[in-house]
């Protein structure tokens, strides 16, 4: 026969189960705050309406969670620099990110900075002003009036948001296309803001941190292709972090780079649909990725009435372009 | 008991939501591969690799750090391997450094600053003769675009001069190395853009120091870059971009100028198709090549072995790991000397 000590089973009665019960809830309610908070503060942080200033929502509601329908993310990039006005800063990229599930196929559309465009509210503008003029909000309006797609959420990352991304990740490996040569790269991160500083990226495979993926995003002046170039550059950036993602254990990172990424990114994503879109694009593989520029013909080279270096779309070809990638999908 | 492991699991839980790390990470040092029951991969001679800027050794099983507290790139090695030649990085400028082999003494061989500003330097290569060095750099860019050309210093008198002349906007000439056993053959990449639209695209490229002449040895509108001709200068590897990854080619490399006609890389065989592979370089005797190849995240040093028949140079087994995990500088060529 056995003896019950004070350590057996039937010593634990009602009250201590209780209070085992309440302990390992507390813990788990501290578990949950701890890895919720970082998420659901980055979240929160939407683009504030500016006065004065249209404010659009988007043109169609964002469908469904389910494994038919396309969805339309805007990507915005720009600085954060604190040289100019709060927020009112132009964007440096612009690419539609588009997940179609039905066809298991992500589209990255970028759209180049110059594009001479009618910024509604604003009259004829470069694209990049837009999100100047009316922040996010304007920004998606004019990509819907003028391309057609619908702009289901959008993603504002500065700079040190992408740095500090990368950083997170541990880097990413890009085979860098052409050397990168720049004198006059902007240094805004840093000190005043105002000074310049000189990047040299040699070409070739490895591996970049999230200051030097920064330069070679962002640099142009040493790029015979100018805009264009940068923007070819940004999405292999895109694609390199696409890669490292599919490495990752998301869930456990998950609140670290919501932390890393606070103050840095303004999205109306809410954190499901976040997570979904995320492992979703994951999963892809490269031959899943269309990547895509509007490059002559379907724009040209131009001047301003006021002098800027613009690029002016043949917009009957562009919807050729957009109806090719977006079929039905594109407003009415 | 149950009560402590619940604590203990829910505390674990909380810390990994609090300091969870992304991806791969640097530990910070080599980390040598090791197969089950067997000693390291022994190196025969000297192999030079860079790793967060700091330059290493690999020599038998040993591997030794050569540089400490500076910012160290592409290392390059004399015939005779008495001389050890390095780019050396500050403030938003670059110099190539010169330095005995066995004891660490470098020289500035080239300026940090010109008339133009601040110069970057890299990617130093020792002539055949030993007594000039070709390098890359943005000298002489006089306020136009700052591209790279390959340029040629004098190791008695440092007198320096260019040797290429890049298309501007490109970023420039890279990858500059002589073909050994030849007399003034250099091999290069340019970097150029091709196609309508443009797109970017790499060439490797033959100069002739004797009168300047150059040819494409790889055909437009690919990217083909980083050459590494074989110690006998019969045979030249490079890396062929292709979707999906950066291959490791070879071919036989005729003697002499090209022939006119189209570019003969077209007859390339594949050494290594495994993802991303880059910087290669030939073991002094010509049997190996060693290159980097990212693995998880992370570039590690490999070394192939080769089998050189009537039909050409094929590998004689699978890359053989000499790191793991230990994030080499790819950016940086590596060296190897007997």
């Amino acid at each position: 026969m056995a003896l019950e000590g004070p350590g057996s089973a039937k010593a634990w009665d009602r009250p201590r189960w209780l209070a085992l019960g309440a302990l390992i809830a507390a813990f788990l309610i501290v578990c949950a705050t701890a890895y919720l908070a970082p998420i659901l503060a980055l979240f929160g942080q939407r683009d504030p309406s500016r006065p004065g200033a249209p404010v659009a929502s988007p043109a169609t509601t964002p469908p469904p969670l389910d494994a038919t329908h396309r969805v339309n993310v805007l990507l915005l990039g720009s600085d954060n620099d604190q040289k100019v006005q709060a927020d009112a800063v132009l964007t440096q990229t612009m690419i539609v990110a588009s997940i179609d599930p039905g066809h298991h196929q992500l589209v990255l559309l970028s759209i180049p900075r110059d594009l001479w465009v009618d910024v509604p509210g604003h009259g004829s503008e470069k694209i990049d002003a837009a999100y100047r003029q009316g922040g996010a909000a304007l920004a998606r309006a004019t990509v819907e009036a003028r391309l057609r797609i619908p702009i289901h959420y959008y993603a504002w990352v500065g700079l040190g948001g992408l740095v500090a991304v990368i950083d997170r990740m541990g880097g990413v490996d890009v085979d860098v296309l052409h050397p990168v040569l720049d004198d006059t790269y902007p240094d805004d991160l840093r000190g005043s803001g105002y000074g310049y500083t000189r990047v040299f990226i040699p070409a070739g495979p490895q591996h970049l941190d999230g200051d030097h993926a920064l330069q070679y995003v962002r640099s142009r002046h040493g790029d015979l292709l100018s805009d264009f170039g940068r923007s070819a550059r940004q999405q292999q950036v895109l694609l390199a972090l696409q890669r490292r993602v599919s490495g990752m254990d998301l869930l456990a990172e998950a609140p670290a780079l919501a932390r890393d990424m606070n103050g840095h990114v303004k999205t109306d994503l809410d954190p499901l649909r976040a997570a979904q879109l995320a492992l979703y694009v994951r999963a892809l593989g490269l031959k899943d990725i269309q990547q895509v520029y509007l490059l002559p013909p379907l724009v040209a080279d131009a001047l301003s009435a006021d002098g800027q270096q613009i690029l002016v779309p043949d917009w009957p070809l562009i919807g050729q372009r957009m109806r090719q990638l977006f079929g039905n999908d594109l407003l009415g | 008991m149950r009560l402590r492991a619940a604590a203990a699991a829910a505390a674990l839980l909380a810390c990994a939501a609090c300091s969870s790390q992304g991806g791969a990470r640097d530990p910070g040092r080599v980390v040598q591969a090791r197969p089950a029951r067997a000693a390291p991969f022994s190196i025969a001679g000297r192999l030079y690799a860079v790793k967060a800027r700091t330059l290493y050794r690999f020599s038998g099983t040993r591997v030794t750090a050569l540089t400490h507290g500076i910012a160290v790139m592409d290392p390059a090695i004399s015939g005779d391997g008495s001389e050890l030649a390095f780019a050396q990085f500050g403030d938003q400028a670059s110099t190539i450094m010169l330095t005995g082999s066995q004891r660490m003494e470098p020289r500035a061989l080239t300026p940090a600053t010109g008339p133009g500003g601040r110069l970057w330097a890299a990617e130093p290569a020792f002539a055949p003769d030993g007594r000039s060095l070709a390098f890359l750099t943005d000298r002489g860019k006089g306020g136009g675009p700052n591209d790279l050309a390959v340029w040629t210093v004098d190791l008695a008198s440092r007198a320096a001069r260019p040797l290429t002349r890049p298309f501007a906007y490109t970023g420039g000439d890279s990858d500059d190395v002589f073909r050994p056993r030849a007399e003034g053959e250099l091999l290069f990449t340019t970097f150029l853009y091709e196609g309508d639209p443009p797109a970017p695209a790499a060439r490797l490229t033959w100069h002739s120091l004797r009168g300047g002449s150059e040819s494409y040895l790889s055909p437009a509108g690919e990217r083909n870059f980083q050459p590494a001709p074989s110690p006998d200068g019969r045979f030249l590897a490079f890396i062929r971009a292709r979707s999906g990854g950066d291959d490791l080619e070879i071919v036989s490399l005729p003697p002499g100028p090209p022939a006119p006609g189209p570019p003969f890389l077209t007859q390339s065989a594949t050494l290594l198709q495994a993802g991303v592979v880059a910087r290669p370089v030939w073991a002094p005797d010509g049997r190996e090549i060693a290159f980097l190849m990212l693995r998880g995240g992370s570039y590690d040093l490999y070394v192939l072995k080769l089998a050189v028949d009537a039909t050409g140079v094929h590998p004689a087994g699978p890359p053989v790991a000499l790191t793991n995990g230990s994030f080499f500088d790819a950016d940086s060529r590596l060296a190897w000397s007997p």
